[in-house]
């Protein structure tokens, strides 16, 4: 549900401002709302230049305080709050620290950047001394000679075949050309030509785009064999550096880290209090400072306030009649049961302030048309174990800990389903276990499963209609008695259509054609003369959840023919790998299809008929922590 | 004679349905791409949209399970 707000006016002496916005900071309830059209002798306040520039000295700060966390590797620690609040010569000291301890991450960083790029680089040249150690080492034979050092991609034997060419067009018979494959699959190349056809042999290599390795300067350049040497000594003192620079990363972080964390709290709360300054109003003597806070937290408000001013600062509540719903920001509520589906509807704009939150039903029906669609006792129970990992690798409150929770609850649907349909693994349960559907097996029944769908789209249509009338019947009162007249019509057409396949009492016929007769042009009148238009395509939405159908036998039916592949295949052994594979195969798209069919059917058809998108994100004014920045 | 004829109808009602939607997603899914590249707050429009055209094969497949249920009546 979404929680009821209240637009709270807090008016007091114009030199207490200061302080009650660090109460309210402490408090950290109140969404602080823009300030409305300016009256006679109220102004908002602006802030001074020596604020603008404070403003602009902190967010540099934090950005040095950001960067240094981050190359420290400390971003994801735990949250922390300022406390006490800090001083002017607190944040000066925060500023130097970030600025000192980023620079020195910074150059930990392209140390350990050049280290990794000289490591790569040995390694490479190691390889190609490897495949021409004899070679090379007889280059003093050939003083009068030039030896190129060129690496191929793997694969580009062609380029070697027109390297080739090139150079027997150009210079003859004045090269040599040896080539090696390279266990990283490049394949190495040395050429060594006569001295004076080297400007040549340069001009074909740039032209063929080739990757040439000169041995580096800081090796001593010239021959291969002089400066390998060189470079294997240097590879073993790498680690030792590469540690060191490690080391020195940890040292920091272990000296500063803990006062960094602190250091970017404090900066956050005072830049927050002075990009909120701003939003309040002033007269010669007092302030206003509105917002919206949660109604069930204004005596908490009012109690802080009355503790630290006493009757200098008064808290009055803006009647409902003089605020628009749609400015309210919005917050959801739900049981802790529900709580994880919240980030499904987290995916769309969040639902106007006033209108309803439809969590609570899409838990419901998100994992009960997941498992109907997967509906197996194997599947189930795996997804059961993959929700569990997710689950105790996630942190509580984030995005993965809820989507593991909304795994586990699809997994209960997908077993429940299962044992339903008499499913493990397909038909395996029913040829090894003698497991028998308790509903109907998918595999045959297919009329009594397309009904079962199309029947749960129908109530699940039926159901956003009625939330609908439910949402507008307060403030739109027209566009309610629409969607009640769709929601009759809808339910007239199903009786209709029931009691002439003699589902129903053929005598409801007669009333359902009245009802629809009368209907129709209530519907035009409120909904104009689209709302035939609109009608028809809702008996589509409800046939469009035969996809649950369509989808729960694909998935049945890729199960049995794994199954079958263990008898299918001539090798028993070789069966069971291919079936376990296809079985796995099958399974991935059972997470990934069906999830995404079920999402579909929530935003297209059942949230069309009722959820108002648009609301305000709640965002508290108060301290800073790392949930607040995600 | 009629047989072939009942399978064939069932064929064409899921197989022409399934061209049109991999036609359709074939258009969908770089647009989408490309948008979701720029703004990826599209994510839950991107999988909106690569589900809308489906809509077409499953009521085919539909269709072809009813065709196939009288076929055998």
């Amino acid at each position: 549900m979404i929680i009821e707000m209240a637009r709270l006016r807090i008016f007091g002496p114009r030199d207490r401002l200061g302080d009650v916005f660090d109460v309210l900071q402490d408090l950290g309830v109140m969404h602080l709302a823009e300030p409305g059209a300016p009256a006679p002798g109220v102004s908002s306040v602006e802030l001074t230049t020596a604020q603008r520039r404070e403003q602009r000295q902190l967010r540099r700060a934090l950005d040095h305080v950001d960067r240094a966390l981050a190359g420290l590797g400390l971003r994801a620690g735990p949250a922390v709050r300022a406390a006490p609040r800090g001083t002017r010569s607190d944040f000066a000291r925060w500023a130097r620290l970030g600025w000192r301890v980023r620079r020195a991450v910074d150059r930990l960083a392209a140390r350990e950047a050049a280290l990794q790029e000289e490591r790569a680089l040995i390694l490479k040249y190691q390889q190609f001394f490897g495949a021409f150690r004899a070679l090379l080492e007889s280059q003093s034979r050939w003083p009068s000679a030039t030896a190129y050092h060129v690496l191929l991609r793997s694969g580009e034997t062609e380029a070697l075949i027109r390297l080739r060419g090139s150079l027997r067009e150009l210079i003859g018979d004045a090269f040599e050309l040896y080539s090696q494959p390279l266990p990283s699959g490049e394949i190495a190349l040395l050429i060594v030509v006569a001295a004076p056809a080297a400007p040549q042999v340069e001009r074909i290599l740039a032209q063929a785009r080739v990757q040439e390795i000169p041995v580096p300067v800081s090796y001593g350049g010239g021959a291969l064999t002089e400066a390998i040497p060189r470079m294997l000594a240097r590879l073993s003192d790498l680690p030792t550096e590469l540690d060191a620079v490690r080391r020195e990363r940890a040292r920091l972080g272990q000296e500063h880290g803990a006062e960094l964390r602190r250091g970017r709290a404090g900066l956050a709360d005072r830049l927050a209090e002075l990009d909120a300054l701003p939003l309040s109003s002033v007269t010669a003597r007092a302030f206003v400072i509105e917002g919206w806070a949660p109604a069930r937290t204004r005596p908490t408000i009012e109690q802080r306030l009355a503790a630290g001013f006493g009757d200098a600062v008064v808290v009055t509540e803006v009647g409902k009649e003089d605020w628009a719903s749609e400015d309210a920001p919005v917050v959801l509520s739900n049981p802790r049961l529900f709580r994880p589906f919240e980030l499904l509807i987290r995916l769309l704009p969040l639902p106007r302030y006033g209108t309803i939150d439809p969590t609570p039903f899409v838990a419901v029906f998100f994992p009960a048309f997941f498992g109907l669609m997967v509906g197996d006792i194997g599947y189930g129970l795996l997804l059961g174990v993959l929700a569990l990992v997710l689950r105790r690798r996630s942190r509580p409150g984030s995005t993965l800990r809820s989507a593991a929770e909304i795994a586990g609850a699809c997994a209960v649907f997908t077993v429940l389903a299962g044992a339903l349909f008499g499913e493990l693994f397909g038909d395996l349960g029913r040829r090894w276990l003698g497991l028998h559907p308790i509903a109907f097996n998918r595999e045959e029944a297919l009329i009594p499963f397309l009904i079962l769908a199309v029947s749960l789209g129908a109530v699940h249509v039926v159901l956003g209609l009625a939330l609908g009338v439910a949402a507008n019947i307060r403030h739109h009162p027209r566009h309610a008695l629409g969607r009640g007249m769709s929601l009759a019509m809808l339910i007239a057409i199903i009786c209709a259509l029931l009691a002439t396949v003699h589902v129903l009492p053929d005598a409801l016929v007669t009333p359902a054609v009245i009802v629809l007769l009368v209907a129709f042009p209530v519907l035009i009148f409120a909904e104009g003369v689209v709302a035939p238009i609109e009608l028809l395509s809702m008996v589509g939405n409800v046939l469009s959840y035969a996809r649950i159908m369509a989808l729960g036998v694909a998935s049945v039916m890729l199960a049995v023919v794994a199954n079958r592949m263990v008898g299918a295949i001539g090798s028993v052994a070789v069966g069971v790998v291919f079936a376990l594979l296809f079985h796995l195969v099958n399974f991935a798209i059972a997470l990934f299809s069906p999830t995404i069919h079920a999402l579909r059917l929530h935003y297209v058809e059942f949230f069309g008929k009722f959820y108002s998108p648009g609301g305000v994100r709640y965002q508290p004014f108060g301290h800073w922590t790392r949930e607040a920045t995600r | 004679m009629e047989a072939f004829g009942v399978v064939l109808a069932a064929a064409l009602s899921v197989g022409l349905p399934a061209l049109a939607t991999a036609w359709a997603q074939s258009r969908i899914g770089p647009a989408i791409a490309a948008s979701m590249a720029e703004k990826p707050e599209l994510t839950t429009t991107a999988i909106l949209m690569i589900a809308i055209p489906e809509t077409m094969v499953i009521l085919g497949f539909v269709v072809a399970v009813l065709i196939l249920f009288r076929g055998a009546a």
